[in-house]
Parts: C-alpha cells; structure tokens; sequence
C-alpha cells in the first residue's frame, strides 16, 4: 500500500488493519508520534492526516490509504524550526518531551484552520492531549504565542526577568 | 549560581520539539523481540501448577522466563542498607498483589508474545486478601507476607519510633486537645512514557541496556544482583526519561529484558501497556495518619503524639525508607519540644507502593497544616500567626535532633502573606528566624534550645 508521509511516498507492507502508529514507528523508523497508551487516550500518538490532527494508535493502515501524512519530522529541522516549534521552545513548553509531538501537531492544526482562536478555541483543541509534567500553562502560552505571531526563532537568551503566573481558566484562582 | 533565578535554553529543548529526543522505545535496533508477561489475576494466591512448555513450543517465541530461570529471583531494593529480601523478581509459590509478574515471553512480535502468555498452564488456589491497613494488628489478620503484618527491621523495633521530651506531661499541662485523622490515598505516577527496557546482548559477552530508569546506578545494581554478575558486564544507557515523578526508581523491566535477552541470545524490548501501567507499576502509597496534639489556649503546641500507618503494599522496596523520611517530618515546619511519633509499613494485596515527588514527606505535609488550621478552627486563633508562633527559628532542635541553623519557615510564611495580601499585626510581620527570647521563648520552648554557635564555622547565619 502507498502512503504518504511528509511529502514522501512509501510502500508499506504491514496488513491493513495495523495501526498507522506501529508502520510509521517500526515500519518507517518515525519515532516523533509515541505510544503512550494505544488506545486513544493521551494524545502522544497524533499525527496530521490531510492536515487534521488524529490519533494515530486508532487508526488502521486501510483508513488511511491515499492521505498526505504529517508527523513532527516533516515540520521543521533545528535550524529552521516552524513557528509551532520555536514557540514551544521558547516557552519550556516541552519538559520531559514525551507528549510534545502531539501538542506541537495539534497546535500546528489549529495555526493552520483558525489562526485567530480564542483561548477557549485553544484549550478545546488541545484537549485530549494529556501532558503529567508542564501543567498545561506552558503549552498554552506556546501555542497562543504561535497564533499570534509572536515568536523569536532565534533561541531564548539566558535573561534574569520574573515570568509573569498566567491565569488560564478564568475565574480558577490565580 | 548565575543560573538560578535566569531563563536559560533547555538544553533538550530543540530535540524535544523537533522530534529528535530518543526515549528507550525508540532506539532503533535491528531484529529485536517483543515481551509480554503473565500477571497475576488475583490479589492473593497460591501457584499450585505453574507450566510453560506449551508456550516454549509456540512458532516465533524465543525465550521464556520462569522464577526458575533467574539466579537470584528474591531480592530486596534496600539489601545494600542491610535489609533482607522479600520480593521475588517474577513469582514462585504465591502471588501477594493483582498484576504480579509470573512468566514472561519474548517473540518476534507482541501478538505472538501474547499468544504464548495464554499458553502458559497455571492453576491458584485463591486466599483471603488484604487491605485495611487498620487492621494490620488484628488478631484474624490473614498471613500475606513471611515478615508478618508490618515491615519488621527498624533496629529492635517493628516500626519507626520517635521520642522526644515528655509528651505525657505536654498532654497533661495542656488546656485543649486537638485530634486530626489524614489519609491521603494511593496515586498512579502516570508518566506519558510507559516502562521500557532494551537489553541487547553484545558479541563480548556483556549486556547493553537501554533503560527509562530515573536511577541508573541504582538499577544497573538491581539488574547485576539478580543476574549475579559483577557491573562491569552491564553497560546502561539512559537519562532520557518521559516522566517518572519517583515511579521509575524502582526497576521495573530492566532485568526481565536481561534474562530474556540472555537465554534468546537476541536484543529483547519490553514496552508496558497503559494497562499494564495502572494494574501493575508501582504507585504513591495510601497514609493513615492519626495526630493529637497537647495545646495551649494561646496557640502553643506543647507535645505531639503520631500514629502513621503506611500502606506498602505486597512487598517492602523502599517503604522503610519512606517512612523514616516522614518520621523526620512529622513536626512539619514548627518546633514541638516533646513528642512521640509510631510510624508503621504495613504489608497489603496492593501492588507495592514507592517514592513519588516528596516521597514520605508529601503525606506527612499534608496532615501536619490540615491539622495546623484545624488548631487555629478549635482556638479560634489566626491560622497564619499560630504557624509563626511555633515557626522553626536559629537554635530551635527537631523531633531527631537535629539544632536548626537556617530554617526558613518565618520567611516564608510571611512572603507567602505578602503574595496573598494577608493582614497581620506588626509583631508577626517584623519576625524573623532569629534565635528564641522574650515573649517567643516560653518556658515549654527552653530545655529545647540548641547550644549556641560560638565559632565561624560556617553555622548561623
Ligand atoms: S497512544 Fe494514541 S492516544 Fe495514546
Ligand atoms: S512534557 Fe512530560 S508529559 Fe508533557
């Protein structure tokens, strides 16, 4: 079967109904989406198909047959990370790092389909997505910061500055 | 220290957002097995019939692996502290929690691995479990671990005691009582990443293992003390880890890869399940904690008796530990001059429990300013001023023994009032952590005291 991934086609041989996860990790060697739970829970696994953010432990090879597949690497390399990435970066977005490929990809859709989200939009888009280290704040602050085009792609410079506590739900207490 | 207090690059960050972080499950090895174990489905029985050869014999698997199969199987995570052993690496005669690995398989891929893992012939006989850790000294309390009911080995006694003072005069002297009961429940560590391990036999005979563990050294020692082999056949690889919060400091898969890998002769993987993750891998332990406290009726704790209660679950691993840790802590961040604190680990049919962010002392902080605003609630005194009061200071002694040279509790009372705009009369606002006089040495607080520093031996300060 043909599939598609990052703009380069490939042969597959797995039967139809393994999962996207497993022919793009042991088939491929694409290791960015991960297996944290293989049952649709956690979001690690994400991947873009036709530019939509979806579970990729869920889905059988045959779903997916003639769709364009995008996975962290098909973003962008380290010296020319995509805003979704640098943003990330610049935020400490990424702790351990084991959920941010499929936070970065389903920023990346959300940057893509509605660049002018609200943070409601945003937190809506991201749920589903579970992160046990960041507590969330960071990752919402990386991908408003992407939505709003205000990313420095050059790497953070070491500063002394206070952050500002950023309120995400409103009314929760600060 | 320039660092402290900067924004600085991660130093990971880059590979974190581009992919390129290589955690155990994505080392890419050529031709490597899939593990998958038998569990254990019951919280407690006897292996009466334990048979593996109908799996051996199944087309694609490679190795399997029985208690039968590891050199040293019981072994013991403070062994090296001179605490016996008590947990089997994979079970021979009982199984004492639900999800206790038994067997384990390695096959070309996880569907035949669990294949395999059905063909295993086993047969239990069922017994009682247990798991109200109240109950523990119960006379009817049903035999679940060779050790009895509680964690036998603290010196001459079976539990952790601390004693300080006379806290029978405290309760004596003292105009109102307060009583608190806290039980902080288990909870699941749940790093994104699962368990993982990696062993990779090499041509020179040694072992490479690729490993998720959060202590290296710690569980390179593990791996060579089941295996009976010296460390310099191990090489470990690892400090990528996708989230552990304290549950992978114990080894977890480590040395069943090892074996696995021995006896096929072939790099063997085992990735847990998220299944796997909550039934079987270790988690914060539940506390019972009991505190009375011996009060004024202006707000002074003269003596605190404790009863804790921690639940180990089926085996001991660093339970021991844990509760010493919480022992030391379970004044909190105030000074109480006599005391008398009983802290047990108690075996349960739980899967055993570990360390997890604090480990030992997140329970104990917990009970000890619940039970501080409970005191402020029954004196109908200032929650905030009753904690300033019997706040740590220079010279004070703690529960062990310890003479505080730089406690910090008063400063951070009061920046954590600042932040939140609390109101509090000038005399508590202008304290600080300076040694004990006038009205902030009562009586009660005198025998206490530490000697003085005299030289600048780098003390006070
Ligand atoms: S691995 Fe697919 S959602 Fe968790
Ligand atoms: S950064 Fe560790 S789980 Fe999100």
């Amino acid at each position: 079967m043909k599939l598609t991934v990052n703009g380069v086609e490939h042969d597959v041989q797995a039967p139809q109904l393994a999962s996207l996860l497993h022919v793009l990790r042991e088939e491929l060697d694409l290791t960015s989406p991960k297996a944290g739970c293989q049952q649709g829970g956690c979001g690690t696994c994400t991947v873009l198909v036709d530019g939509e953010p979806r579970r990729s432990c869920l889905l059988p090879l045959a779903a997916v047959e003639g769709a364009a597949i995008t996975t962290v690497e098909g973003l962008g390399a380290a010296d020319e990370l995509s805003p979704m990435q640098a943003a990330f970066d610049e935020h400490y977005a990424a702790q351990c790092g084991f959920c941010t490929s499929g936070f970065l990809l389903a920023g990346t859709a959300l940057l893509n389909g509605s660049p002018g989200a609200t943070r409601e939009e945003v937190l809506e888009a991201l749920s589903g997505h579970v992160c046990r280290c960041t507590g969330y704040v960071k990752i919402v602050r990386a991908v408003e910061a992407a939505l709003h085009g205000e990313v420095h792609p050059e790497r953070v410079e070491a500063s002394f500055e206070p952050e500002e506590t950023d309120v995400l739900i409103p009314g929760s207490p600060a | 220290m320039k660092a402290v207090g900067a924004r600085l690059p991660r130093y990971d960050g880059v590979a974190h957002v581009t992919g390129r972080t290589t955690y155990v499950d994505d080392v890419r090895i050529r031709g490597i097995l899939w593990t998958k174990a038998l569990r254990s489905p019951h919280h407690h029985a006897a292996i009466t019939r334990l048979d593996a050869s109908k799996a051996e014999a199944l087309p694609g698997v490679h190795a399997v692996v029985t208690h039968e199969d590891v050199p040293k199987n019981v072994y013991g995570h403070l062994e090296a502290l001179g605490i016996p052993a008590d947990e089997p690496l994979l079970a021979e005669n009982d199984v004492r929690y639900k999800g206790q690995p038994i067997a384990v398989v390695a096959a070309g891929d996880e569907d035949t691995a669990r294949e395999a893992v059905e063909l295993i012939e086993i047969e239990y006989e069922e017994r009682p479990a247990f798991f109200d850790i109240r109950k523990a000294l119960d006379p009817d309390w049903p035999q679940i671990h060779q050790w009895g009911p509680v964690y036998p080995h603290f010196g001459p006694h079976n539990h952790r005691r601390v004693r300080k003072g006379n806290v029978d005069r405290a309760f004596d002297e003292a105009d109102v009582i307060v009583e608190g009961v806290y039980r902080p429940q288990a909870i699941e560590h749940c790093p994104l990443e699962p368990q993982t391990a990696l062993a990779v036999p090499e041509a020179d005979g040694r072992l490479t293992i690729y490993s998720c563990t959060q202590a290296m050294y710690f569980s390179m020692g593990v791996v060579a003390a089941h295996l009976e082999w010296p460390l310099n056949k191990l090489k470990f690889v690892g400090g990528t880890v996708g989230g552990g919060f304290g549950g992978k400091v114990d080894t977890a898969t480590e040395t069943i890869c090892a074996l696995l890998a021995l006896k096929s002769k072939q790099p063997v993987k085992w990735r847990w399940t998220r299944e796997e993750e909550f039934l079987a891998s270790s988690t914060r332990a539940p506390w019972h904690m009991e505190i009375a406290d011996a009060l004024t009726n202006d707000g002074w704790i003269l003596g605190r008796r404790m009863l804790t209660l921690h639940d180990s679950g089926a085996y001991a691993r660093f339970s021991p530990y844990g509760v010493t840790k919480h022992a030391f802590h379970h004044t909190g961040a105030y000074t109480i001059p006599n005391v008398h604190f009983d802290g047990y680990v108690v075996f349960t049919n739980r899967v055993p429990t570990t360390a997890m962010r604090g480990f030992g002392v997140t329970s104990v902080s917990f009970a000890v300013e619940t039970q501080m605003n409970r005191i402020a609630e029954v004196l109908d005194l200032d929650p905030l001023q009753i904690r300033l009061k019997n706040a740590n200071r220079i010279g004070d002694t703690t529960a062990n023994r310890i003479t505080l040279k730089d406690p910090s509790t008063v400063p951070v009372v009061l920046a954590a009032a600042d932040r939140i705009g609390y109101d509090l009369p000038a005399e508590y606002r202008s304290m600080t952590s300076d040694r004990r006089s006038g009205e902030l040495l009562p009586e009660h607080l005198v025998a206490q005291l530490g000697v003085e520093e005299t030289s600048g031996n780098g003390g006070g300060r």
